[in-house]
């Protein structure tokens, strides 16, 4: 297979994020994640400046955002610090987000190398499947781990099929030394078990999906395969060498580590009618969100792959290939049925599911179209047919709901009103509110106070910094100490209005966000305040 | 020349495209309820005229309903009334409202609007004639509920209790021995009692119930439990009490063994 189609792909999609990313605001976790990056840049800049000095103080600077390992905020970083703080080129979140655009990028390539086992269609029409929704190509802009960890996760995919020899090698040479090919392909596998490890703790579940699917193959790959799973244990030195709080008392912080996940708390999270607080969570509740989020020929298709993907396991008629898609699809999303698991978040947390149906949801788009070619159809135009039903509704959302991401929902739930009226999550972590913040920059006079609901200091201020929110207005911890107020509409947060209506006064919204008629933003101003009704 | 069996094959030949088919209808049927949505939804015109009939035919009695009741975007428009966005239109409290106005988006997906209208009628409302405005719907409903005698607390301060903005006045727990206190004069008949705790604290199913002891003339005339709110069950709790007719000073005692939460609580009095 040619590597220049996934590599077209992939910067098609690097492009399309960088190109889309200005009106995505600053979710609640990337305020999180800035201020972690700041930290390290700084901790990065010691390390050039005083090495010694570097390493005795990692505590110091890499403490911020213990829970989550360092590696993808140490990118954003160091990204930071070239492209901003040396170069100058771009604006701070920019250069922050930058690292989660070129993950995206390597989800397109991982997806449409595994579609390209298919057919070039495929390879095209896998990626296009993924991102064709406003919810995944929302969290593709993010400086988050949920595109990074689900990129990882498909990239270690294809380096362990490539390991073991059921994938081949775009550059394979036959008079290569095999020893060494095989090599390193292992050494490839550990480090990017390393990254994936590095990122987020999801991939811990890796190593058993790899080793339940070696133990399926054919005797001779068996054997093949169960030899290259040591190859795993680099992951955890890749893991120790880009988290440097783990290089001073390395089990006290894996301890608060594990344990910061383990005593997660769980949100309040709006679920067909109810709120949901804690465990026992509905069983298909990953099933279900995901089939009232995306747009319908994507549920069709996701939904027709995984019923094909097992159909075939159970009759024992799927490649060695298609056994590992459907092994780490089954693995990013079966935690999530087990009840008990945090469930906050939307499909963030199970991205990799998608992403790993993706390439057999693509070749049945492509089948279907091969089919019709018995009925006279020509096949390119069967083609073009399926791939415009496929993806124009995905698009449509995207251009209709982009940057609004966490508040898309398709049409099975009969889009955003319709999820309304089911009594679905409006949206979540507070990035909507960059709709309202002009607004608010040309009405609230000098040093104005406002209170902005769930947007997290850190975001304010990463707000500020990049210029969306005027530098003088202040931050105001309730509506009583606050002149204007742009909450945003969650069920469990619908105390905050009428305790604003109270502390103001006036019932009337001077302005807001109002999504297919649904409120998501709505601002309130004090009487005689510029901008107040 | 074909032969018998060609109209068949070409049937069979035909089925093969089913599967293009298949995704083509789901693809175009998408397509075509998220292009058609927009028809479905008002404009700001729509709400600017539904806005200037209700400033034009409500009175002081009156109130606006939303349907759903997430459609508060008419909060914009709508000032000339009190809007209220109960989620049960059958068992709802109206207090002190004659006539309430249902301004609903009928043609949005999955607005039931005829469940709403069902509960109305269930509670004995009668319907008035229903304009159009666009995608809004207005209708008139005479709600024939008992005459307020007294307004024991104030209409005017709102809270959220079932996630649902409630007239309520917020109280002060007390312990036992000193429970918090609101006195009101009013007169009497039958006396609603609404309590219950405002935001997520409701759902602490750990902790105790509140008690709100109503008094009259320093009496004991009923009382009140609210207990964590444990869902489907209501967070908004209920009481209703004949109270003796003439004034009356009505004293409503609040305590817990945990305080810190915030208790609201409505009360009126109306005729029997």
């Amino acid at each position: 297979m040619n590597r220049r189609l996934p590599l077209a792909l992939a910067a098609v999609t690097f492009a399309a994020l960088f190109a889309t990313q200005s009106g995505v605001g600053f979710v609640r976790d990337e305020g999180y994640y800035f201020e972690a990056a700041k930290s390290y840049e700084q901790w990065v800049a010691l390390l050039l400046r005083a090495p010694a000095a570097a390493l005795r103080d990692t505590g110091r600077y890499w403490s911020v955002n213990f829970e989550h390992p360092g590696l993808a905020k140490l990118l954003f970083a160091l990204s930071h610090l070239v492209f901003t703080t040396w170069l100058g080129w771009l604006p701070d979140a920019l250069a922050w987000r930058l690292p989660a655009f070129a993950f995206g990028a390597l989800l397109t390539y991982w997806l449409a190398v595994l579609g390209a086992q298919r057919s070039r269609a495929a390879a095209v029409l896998a990626p296009a499947l993924f991102w064709c929704a406003e919810r995944t190509f929302f969290h593709g802009h993010l400086a988050c781990f949920d595109v990074p960890i689900c990129a990882l996760t498909a990239g270690v995919g294809v380096a362990w099929a490539r390991a073991i020899g059921i994938l081949q090698t775009p550059t394979s040479n036959p008079t290569s030394n095999p020893t060494w090919t095989s090599s390193r392909h292992g050494l490839f596998l550990g480090f990017l078990f390393g990254c994936a490890l590095g990122v987020k703790h999801n991939a811990w579940l890796l190593p058993p999906v790899l080793l339940v699917h070696a133990l399926l193959l054919p005797a001779p790959l068996r054997r093949r395969a169960l030899r290259t799973l040591p190859w795993l244990l680099l992951g955890p030195v890749v893991l120790l060498a880009g988290w440097p709080l783990l290089w001073h008392e390395p089990l006290r912080h894996l301890s608060e580590w594990i344990s910061f996940h383990t005593h997660h708390v769980h949100y309040a999270w709006y679920y067909l009618g109810r709120e949901l607080r804690g465990p026992p969570f509905p069983i298909f509740y990953p099933l279900v969100l995901l089939a009232l989020v995306l747009p319908l020929p994507q549920v069709a298709l996701f939904a027709a792959a995984g019923a094909k993907l097992l159909w075939d396991f159970a009759h024992r008629a799927l490649s060695p290939v298609r056994l590992l898609e459907l092994g780490l699809a089954g693995a990013a999303l079966l935690p999530f049925m087990l009840r008990t698991t945090p469930i906050f978040g939307g499909i963030k947390h199970w991205l990799a599911f998608l992403a790993l149906l993706a390439p057999e949801a693509a070749h049945l788009l492509e089948r279907s179209a091969e089919l019709a070619q018995r009925a006279g159809l020509p096949r390119s135009r069967g083609l073009l047919v399926a791939a415009a039903a496929a993806l124009l509704p995905g698009l449509w959302q995207i251009a209709h709901v982009h940057p609004y991401g966490t508040s898309a929902y398709g049409e099975l739930a009969f889009g955003i009103p319709g999820a309304a009226s089911l009594g679905m999550q409006r949206q979540y972590w507070s990035n909507n509110v960059t709709a309202v913040l002009p607004w608010l920059n040309a009405h609230a006079p000098k040093g104005a106070r406002v209170f902005f609901h769930e947007v997290n200091v850190e975001s304010y201020r990463a707000y500020q910094q990049a210029g969306l929110l005027r530098a003088d207005i202040q931050y105001a911890s309730g509506p009583w100490d606050a002149q204007y107020a742009a909450l945003q509409w969650h069920r469990e947060f619908r105390d905050r209005e009428p305790e604003t209506w109270n502390a103001f006064g006036t019932r009337t919204p001077a302005t807001g966000l109002y999504l297919d008629e649904t409120p998501q933003v709505v601002v309130y101003a004090r009487p005689g305040l510029p901008g107040a009704p | 020349m074909e032969g018998p069996s060609a109209p068949a094959r070409r049937r069979s030949d035909r089925a093969w495209s089913a599967p293009l088919l298949a995704i083509a209808a789901v693809g175009a049927s998408a397509l075509l309820f998220d292009l058609t949505l927009p028809l479905r939804l008002p404009g700001n015109g729509d709400w600017a005229e539904a806005a200037a009939a209700l400033r034009v035919r409500a009175g002081p009695a009156d109130a606006v309903q939303l349907w759903p009741p997430w459609a508060e975007r008419a909060r914009l428009f709508v000032r000339s009334l009190p809007v209220r966005t109960e989620e049960d239109l059958r068992a709802a409290d109206y207090p002190g409202v004659e006539r309430l106005w249902l301004l609903a988006l009928p043609r949005v997906p999955l607005a039931h609007l005829a469940r709403a209208r069902a509960a109305l009628r269930e509670r004995g409302a009668t319907p008035g004639d229903e304009v159009h405005f666009g995608a809004l719907s207005l209708q008139p409903w005479e709600l024939h509920g008992p005459r307020v005698l007294s307004f024991l607390t104030s209409p005017l301060e709102e809270h959220e209790v079932d996630y649902v903005p409630r007239q309520c006045t917020l109280l002060r727990i007390g312990r036992p021995a000193d429970p918090g206190r609101l006195q009101a004069r009013g007169e009497g008949g039958i006396l609603h009692v609404r309590a219950g705790i405002v935001g997520e604290r409701a759902y602490q199913g750990f902790r105790g119930p509140v008690r709100v002891d109503v008094q009259v003339d320093g009496a004991p005339l009923a009382t009140l439990t609210v207990p964590p709110t444990a869902p489907p069950e209501p967070g908004w709790r209920r009481l209703d009490a004949a109270a003796p007719a003439g004034e009356h000073a009505f004293t409503f005692l609040v305590s817990a063994r945990d305080l810190d939460r915030p208790f609201c609580l409505s009360a009126w009095t109306a005729a029997p």
